[in-house]
């Protein structure tokens, strides 16, 4: 038999025994160090390797090209969970599709091999192939045509900044607060020396932690139905939120931040948000309507200490503000 | 020469990478220096505002009074505002009558697009005599050994300045233009900046002049300083000069752009406090400049480039093919220079204006800015893929390559699986639906891509990995013969396993590290990578030294993608520096000059993302037509005359038709 041939269907039908025999062994209901989907993938990919080299198949460089780029679509579109936004599916199979193109434009050779099918088609040698594609070429146009005018009822995609710039100062309960200075007065020891210690039962042992149970305890009154009791945005209220609340246990949230611009957004809330990249969509509440100014330094407290970031310090970075050069 | 034999790529490499060295060791280091001069420059100050405040206890009355304010950025030791004498007016409260417009265009796009055009144009006349500088020492140096190569390279600097002439006074008129856009659309932000900068104006205009007479000396004086050993090398000290003096203007130019954007030596109410240096001088000046620099070099590779590649794609004849082969060559190899320090400029620059306002520096990386950034990390993405695209695709004419070509593949794997990362946004665009499906705002595995630990290693990994493909074309057509090639191999491969491991290391590590320690991982991580430039590129040169040669590099058999790879490379410079451009400039936001002159402008508002990207388009495409111009006013006196090899030397293969 044709070797391209070989080469094609191993792949084609590898695909298809992987995918719907060998996938749901791999994506239990308890994922695994060893039984989950990516650790499939690698599967998959080695058995395409490997069967190429036992039977010592080379298919073309455009076939290998299209079993790359297959491969990338399969990744994100299948393995890669949970699925990810069409925004970013588009953008990483650019940028695989890219990566395809690199691999079979490295070289003059592998290009020209990569084209002659191609312009082999085009010229009428492969006689099907050229009906094939000129036929379906217009029909695939006529699709995505249709596709792209069908009315869809889907919420637009809303394009969203997630740190909002803070204002140099903030005014709460009628002191006003320059940003970049203030500290959060009840952090009196470096937070790693009570690691171990628990809030409630602590309590009364050390003054940082009579600190921390405090906040924990407004945290719980007031903030745990949205951020979660796990302080991972993913509280009761939360699902019914877009964007959903703030989860402090992704380093990319509060571990960025100084507590000063936490104590900001928690006071000003949704409504202090400052005019650019509005609309914000933030439903959180002005706190400093509810809370006093002490109880909210210790909710932010409670927040570092819970999740083990640490807010985030400039003073320490060799780069000071305003020192000069 | 360049790829033709060992010395003179070795010559040239290490030409360039302590040319490198000088730009980036004064700004590295400056800032110790610098903060260690400003100690003592406070100190002075103080001792003398002191005296002068105990002269005028002493006078009393009947004197003259002098006000002192306190320097809105600057500090003295204990922390506390510098301090002053006022010397100036405070900045205006712009109202109406400030601002004038045309119908047909905001005030404020009309600036920006002089103003860009300026830019585009100065940044290429700036990169030129860098070039110039360059290949004009590498063309002395190599004479004896190789006259034929040695005129060539000659000739190419020549070239090149020649066509950096026409661009100098059209570089000259766009700047007029700027001038008279900000006296008459915005005369009262305009009288404020002048009666800052006064002198710094004149300084700047003077300065100009200085450029202009040594520029045309060093043009028009090439043939009468051709033939004269000592004379060449006046000649070679003049570019020298030439490119001191266009540093220290864009460096002049440079400070009322970061006095806007970051302003210092002046009080609250904006009023001047008579240093003349602290105005200059500001937070941002050193970041900015080096940063510059770099780009500026990668820019005019860029132009040349591409230049070249249009020439080499319409070429009629071999040797034509030949010649600009090798010049897109010569102008890659420069390009890719700057390209591999330039994020490292970027990432100081970013640090500092974090420093200066934390807000600023929010409202870039994670405000309403972040998605310009997304779009620069894809247009950055395209550039090392341009790069290596070239590399791998001008390795492919040079016999011996088909050992390294099968590395190629593993390499384009790794670059993409960096730029997924290294692009990866924090906050994803996506439909509520999406938003529930993913169960939350980031993603359980792409999600921890969108922090800086994950981006700083996928920078990384992509330069060293682009270092890396450079050193395999440096060798492609070596064969190694020196006693100790086994242990040179032995200490490449591990500076490159062992810089991989330790960028990757320290990405990890710092998902577990609070974020102000986790900044500071940076630094290793990016010494990695330049160890990998520094080292491994001084361990293969050494490795050159009697290699035998599997056969020359084949000019003009460099292929069309590989070629196209060029103007890919070229316009997304010019995009992106405008994009970047953009960011710098509108980060003020409603300011003309940061929390001192507010911009009252009925255009005081920020661009949509779409909107802003048309701009950039349209500038793009403004100012490559206007270079086509100018190449083609500078072709117009070209004659072609073929490079002969002087008698009884003889002639390299890869002249040899």
């Amino acid at each position: 038999m044709n070797k391209n041939l070989v080469s094609f269907l191993v792949f084609v039908v590898g695909l298809a025994v992987f995918h719907n025999a060998i996938f749901p062994i791999f994506t239990p209901k308890e994922v695994g160090w060893i039984l989950n989907r990516y650790v499939y993938f690698l599967l998959f990919v080695a058995y395409l390797i490997i069967t190429h080299l036992l039977l010592r198949l080379s298919p073309p460089v455009s076939l290998k090209g299209l079993f790359v780029w297959s491969v990338g679509f399969y990744f994100y579109d299948y393995v890669l969970y949970p699925h990810i936004p069409w925004t970013l599916f588009i953008t990483y199979m650019v940028m695989w599709s890219i990566g395809t193109f690199l691999y079979i434009s490295q070289d003059p050779e592998t290009f020209r091999e990569f084209r002659a099918p191609i312009v082999k088609t085009i010229i009428g040698e492969y006689k099907l192939a050229r009906i094939v594609v000129f036929t379906a070429l217009p029909i695939l146009v006529g699709f995505a045509t249709y596709n792209t005018i069908y009315p869809s009822f889907q919420e637009p995609v809303e394009l969203r900044t997630v740190h909002p710039a803070p204002p140099a100062t903030t005014k709460v309960h009628g002191k006003t607060y320059p940003l970049e200075s203030t500290n959060n007065p009840f952090r009196i020891d470096e937070q790693d020396n009570y690691k171990d210690s628990f809030p409630f039962l602590d309590a009364d042992k050390h003054e940082y932690m009579k600190y921390v149970t405090e906040g924990g305890t407004i945290f719980f009154q007031n903030c745990h139905y949205c951020h979660g009791d796990q302080l991972n945005g993913l509280g009761m209220f939360s699902h019914v939120f877009n964007p959903t609340p703030a989860n402090f246990i992704d380093p990319g949230t509060i571990a960025m931040l100084q507590e000063a611009f936490l104590f900001w957004r928690v006071s000003k809330g949704g409504p202090g948000l400052p005019n650019e990249s509005t609309p914000w969509s933030s439903a959180m509440p002005p706190w400093e309507e509810h809370l006093k100014t002490e109880e909210i330094w210790k909710v932010i407290l409670f927040e570092y200490w819970y999740t083990g970031w640490h807010p985030r310090t400039f003073g320490t970075e060799g780069s000071t503000s305003g020192g000069g050069e | 020469m360049l790829g033709k034999n060992t010395r003179s790529i070795g010559t040239l490499s290490l030409g360039l990478v302590l040319a490198l060295a000088i730009y980036l060791i004064p700004g590295m280091t400056g800032i110790a220096d610098a903060k260690e001069a400003f100690a003592e420059q406070v100190f002075a100050e103080e001792a003398f505002a002191k005296e002068v405040q105990a002269e005028e206890a002493v006078e009393g009355e009947g004197e003259p009074e002098i006000e002192w304010s306190q320097d809105v950025f600057y500090k003295d030791w204990e922390g506390n505002p510098l301090k002053g004498p006022v010397s100036g007016y405070a900045a205006p409260e712009l109202g109406p009558e400030d601002y004038n417009t045309y119908e047909f265009a905001p005030s404020r796009i009309i600036l920006w697009v002089a103003n860009q055009q300026h830019l585009y144009f100065g940044s290429f006349v700036l990169a030129v005599p860098i070039f110039c500088m360059i290949i004009e020492f590498i063309g002395i140096r190599t004479r004896d050994d190789d006259p034929v190569m040695a005129d060539k390279y000659d000739r190419l600097a020549r070239d090149l300045m020649k066509v950096s002439l026409t661009a100098y006074s059209w570089t000259a008129i766009l700047g007029g233009i700027l001038l008279f856009t900000f006296i008459t659309l915005f005369p009262g932000f305009f009288k404020y900046m002048a009666g800052i900068f006064r002198p710094v104006m004149h300084v700047y205009a003077l300065m100009f002049l200085a450029e202009s007479g040594v520029l045309y000396v060093y043009y028009y004086g090439w043939d009468k300083m051709m033939d004269d050993k000592f004379l060449k090398w006046i000649h070679c000290s003049l570019s020298v000069l030439l490119n001191l003096i266009g540093t220290v203007l864009m460096y002049l130019a440079n400070s009322w752009a970061t006095f806007m954007q970051a302003p210092g030596g002046i009080d609250s109410e904006g009023r001047f406090l008579g240093n003349i240096w602290h105005v200059i001088h500001s937070t941002l000046w050193n970041p900015v400049g080096v940063h510059r620099i770099l780009g500026n070099i990668v820019f005019g590779g860029g132009i040349v480039g591409a230049y070249a590649a249009y020439h080499y794609l319409t070429a009629k004849n071999e040797e034509e093919k030949a010649h600009y082969d090798w010049v897109c060559y010569v102008a890659m190899f420069i390009a890719i220079f700057g390209l591999i320090p330039l994020p490292f400029a970027g990432y100081w620059l970013m640090k500092e204006v974090y420093a200066f306002r934390q807000q600023m520096g929010i409202t870039l990386m994670g405000g309403i800015m972040a998605w310009l950034f997304i779009i620069q990390a894809v247009m950055i993405g395209l550039l090392f893929f341009g790069a290596n695209s070239y590399l791998h695709n001008g390795m492919a004419r040079v016999k011996g390559s088909h050992r390294y070509m099968k590395y190629c593949k593993y390499m384009v794997l790794l670059l993409i699986c960096c730029f997924t990362m290294w692009m990866t946004p924090h906050t994803i665009v996506m439909t509520p639906a999406e938003l529930k499906e993913m169960g939350g705002a980031q993603h359980p595995v792409v999600g921890h891509f969108g922090v800086m630990s994950a981006k700083n290693t996928a920078v990384n990994l992509m330069i060293t990995c682009t270092v890396l493909c450079f050193l395999l074309y440096q060798r492609a057509n070596k064969k190694i013969t020196v006693p100790w090639a086994t242990v040179g191999n032995c200490w490449i491969t591990a500076i490159f396993i062992g810089a991989a491991a330790n960028i990757i290391f320290l990405g990890v590590y710092g998902y577990f590290l609070p974020a102000n320690q986790r900044v500071g991982l940076s630094v290793p991580q990016v010494t990695s990578t330049l160890t990998t430039l520094f080292a491994g590129t001084a361990i293969n040169i050494s490795m050159f030294k009697d290699s035998e040669s599997y056969g020359d590099i084949q000019w003009g058999t460099q292929s069309k993608v590989g070629t196209y790879a060029i103007f890919l490379l070229a316009i997304s410079f010019t995009w992106l520096m405008g994009l970047m451009g953009y960011i710098r400039s509108s980060v003020r936001l409603f300011w003309h000059v940061t929390e001192v002159v507010r911009d009252n402008s009925v255009d005081a508002y920020t661009l949509t993302i779409g909107e802003a990207g048309k701009m950039l388009t349209f500038n793009a495409l403004f100012v490559w037509v206007q270079f086509v111009v100018v190449f083609w006013v500078g072709s117009l006196t070209a004659k072609k005359i073929p490079a002969k090899a002087p008698e009884g030397v003889p002639v390299p293969a890869q002249q040899q038709q």
